[in-house]
């Protein structure tokens, strides 16, 4: 098994799937003859050809449009957005028509497809390269959010977005393009929507996280003498509801973890949920690790924007005083 | 609010004990109302309440060790408790009378929500098991009350539940019985570490005819009686040492480590001996010198009764520069007492006998008497310590002497 990083990995998805069904076609920005900014759809215009594997003008209104058409037609398209911060061009296509086709007809038609686009910070992208709008999407409805930690399940949620017959935003973590690579298996398997998975078992505190933000909790939960529980959400939509309980309940010491900012960040959601179904498990209040309220940051300060290890170990320390 | 600080009693005070709380949380108290009593050094002292208010937390559970400055409970200072006492308080008089009234605002008092900090978890677990959250002392950031409280709590009170009978059940077999140090046992058992560790003891012995004195004692007895006082040896005994303290006066002093030098103090606070149910004490007669047989003999009852009734203040205790422990009225023939830190001498007097003496050329049943003198070494020396248990013989034995320095 070759050792690979999350953008081979997905790329490996997309060539699996093309081989598997005729009906995948990739289209975005410069996909085609170039593989894509960061390589992830290399080779694939070589083996598919220009009719499946489409090089988009700037627009990602109509990437987004034309997505909708092919998958209303019948294809399942995968389209890239070069970097989510450029998808709100966009966004009336994929908030308003993408994400409620199925509502609005009753059923009468889906919208198979996939937006794929890299997100987060720590790559020295600078303002419009780096955000991390997920729960935007999340609070939309009408899409899944899939948003992957690792090689392995990259490539198995990639798999699971393009068979769902939902339209899913697939957001990857850029950071983790090239590392850390693990063993991704040539077969086909898929790791299911919707199901989180406990990283690390713990019994004081529960670190609740996904994307880069996950590789952040291990390493503080490394660093602590208590014991800490690591969950990766893999899905933000559906959300993994049981998983997170369970955990709560069993530690008691919920701490949500994201780099996007934090008011209205995901983390409210969850923080949220927990108060609502486990608030008597509660041994100390919902810590949140998250961005600051404060716009993207400049190049600067690039490294001081998403949570560090420290301010995890920070949070973990907290709670245990309780 | 209203932060209840353990306030400086004055004299050096550092740390006292908490004995007993006579308010419970959520319990109302008026400006002046007895609060807690603090044990410090060998007084109990009750604090009254530094405000009218409802006593919201008790941070310092009985038992347990004070300092100075440390928030023994909050008062809310309003001047009656929030929401839903308050209700009660205004609705009350239509009720029923005044007494009920009381008991009802206190009852609902205590199961005011959100008048105990407490985490979710830790409510859980005291709503399972029926613990009454107000007395759960908190542990975590601002005194929250932690899922971990709540459990030491319950562990701590089951295993109270489960003491006694079990205690009675094995008393005949239990080998040994483990008694905690606490209150007066615990101030006496630092005392004595101290002084016996700091203070260079050294000893004087020496036999003293009582026969005269103790006439003299029971020829004046009907006449204090009629005054109201019982008569005792003790205030012949002070006033003697007193006598002799004054002209050995290295025996009335302190050993100042510090500046390396000998504090002579010129008043004569004279402390006694008192054994109560708790332990012994030292009560204090301030001033022996100016004061009479029967005002010695009057203070020293008082005070005693104070001793055994666990009221005294800290001003009856404090500030002896010269200790007298009579053990006679208990029996042995003398004892080797521990000075009692910082001062210099203490003085133990056995139970007077009725022996056969040598008196003059001939034979004599006397009632002798074994007085100890134990002395910081550091101050005074043997000859000068037997100087003075002279001088202190000779005024007993011959009370008309002592009749001329009174």
């Amino acid at each position: 098994m070759p050792q690979v990083g999350m953008a081979k990995a997905i790329n490996m998805a997309l060539f699996e799937e093309m081989e598997r069904d005729e009906s995948v076609v990739v289209l975005g920005e410069d996909v085609g003859k170039k593989g894509g900014v960061f390589l992830v759809t290399e080779g694939l215009y070589e083996r598919f050809g220009p009719g499946r594997v489409i090089d988009t003008p700037l627009n990602e209104g109509g990437i987004i449009g034309f997505a909708m058409g092919m998958a209303m037609g019948g294809l399942r398209p995968v389209a890239e957005i070069q970097f989510v911060d450029f998808i709100w061009l966009g966004a009336d296509e994929l908030l308003n028509h993408v994400a409620k086709l199925r509502y609005r007809s009753a059923g009468r038609y889906t919208a198979p497809l996939v937006v794929r686009a890299p997100y987060g910070s720590n790559v020295r992208g600078g303002l419009y390269h780096s955000q991390s709008p997920e729960a935007i999407f999340a609070h939309s409805q009408g899409l899944f959010v899939v948003i992957p930690a690792t090689p392995y399940d990259a490539k198995g949620l990639l798999k699971s977005a393009i068979r769902s017959d939902d339209p899913v935003v697939f957001l990857e973590p850029k950071l983790l393009y090239r590392a850390p690579r693990e063993e991704v298996p040539e077969d086909d398997y898929t790791v299911p929507l919707g199901k989180a998975k406990v990283v690390k078992d713990g019994d004081d505190v529960t670190v609740i996280a996904y994307g880069s933000m996950v590789h952040r909790a291990l390493e503080a939960a490394q660093s602590v003498r208590h014991s800490v529980e690591v969950i990766d959400l893999r899905t933000l939509v559906p959300l993994d509801v049981e998983t997170v309980m369970a955990s709560v309940r069993k530690t008691g010491r919920p701490i949500v973890l994201h780099e996007a900012p934090r008011t209205a960040g995901f983390g409210a959601e969850i923080s949220a949920l927990i108060a609502e179904k486990a608030i008597d498990y509660l041994q100390s209040p919902i810590f949140r690790v998250t961005g600051p309220d404060v716009p993207q940051s400049p190049l600067a300060h690039d490294e001081y924007y998403a949570p560090t290890v420290k301010r995890v170990v920070n949070a973990i320390e907290r709670a245990m005083k309780y | 609010m209203y932060e209840f600080k353990f306030p400086d009693l004055g004299e050096g005070l550092v740390e006292g004990e908490i004995v007993k709380w006579h308010v419970s949380e959520g319990q109302h108290v008026r400006e002046g109302d007895p609060l807690v009593d603090v044990m410090t050094e060998k007084a109990t002292v009750t604090l009254p309440a530094p405000a009218t208010g409802v006593v919201k937390r008790i941070l310092a559970r009985e038992g347990e060790r004070v300092k100075v400055g440390q928030v023994l409970c909050i008062i809310s200072e309003e001047g009656r408790p929030s929401g839903l006492v308050q209700a009660e308080a205004t609705h009350g008089p239509r009720r029923g009378e005044p007494l009920g009234r009381a008991s009802q605002v206190q009852v609902e008092a205590e199961h005011v929500r959100g008048s105990v900090r407490a985490m979710p978890a830790a409510r859980r677990l005291a709503r399972e098991l029926g613990i009454d959250l107000s007395k759960v002392p908190g542990s975590g950031p601002g005194g929250v009350i932690t899922l971990r409280d709540v459990k030491r709590y319950s562990e701590e009170s089951a295993r109270e539940r489960v003491a006694p009978p079990k205690q009675r059940e094995v008393e005949a077999e239990a080998p040994e019985e483990r008694v905690p140090v606490r209150g007066l046992r615990r101030a006496i058992a630092e005392k004595m570490s101290k002084a016996k560790s700091s203070i260079p003891h050294a000893y004087h012995l020496e036999e003293i005819d009582m026969t005269q004195i103790m006439e003299l004692r029971d020829r004046l007895r009907p006449r204090a009686e009629a005054l109201g006082v019982r008569l005792t040896l003790t205030p012949f005994i002070v006033k003697a040492a007193v006598a002799a303290l004054m002209d050995y006066p290295y025996m009335n002093a302190t050993f100042d480590e510090e500046k390396g030098e000998i504090v002579v103090k010129r008043y004569y606070n004279i402390g006694l001996a008192v054994d109560t149910e708790d332990g012994l004490v030292v009560v204090v007669i301030k001033d022996a010198d100016r004061k009479t047989i029967l005002e010695i003999a009057r203070e020293a009852a008082h005070l005693a009764d104070k001793a055994r009734g666990g009221k005294l203040e800290l001003g009856d205790v404090r500030g002896s520069t010269f200790t007298i422990s009579n053990i006679g009225p208990i029996g042995g023939i003398g004892g080797i007492p521990i000075v009692n830190y910082p001062e210099t001498a203490i003085m133990a007097v056995g139970q007077a006998r009725r022996r056969p003496v040598v008196v003059g050329d001939g034979v004599a049943i006397r009632s002798m008497a074994m007085v100890t003198v134990s002395f910081d070494h550091r101050v005074v020396d043997g000859a000068y310590v037997a100087r003075f248990t002279n001088r202190f013989k000779e005024l007993i034995e011959e009370p008309d002497l002592l009749v001329l320095r009174l």
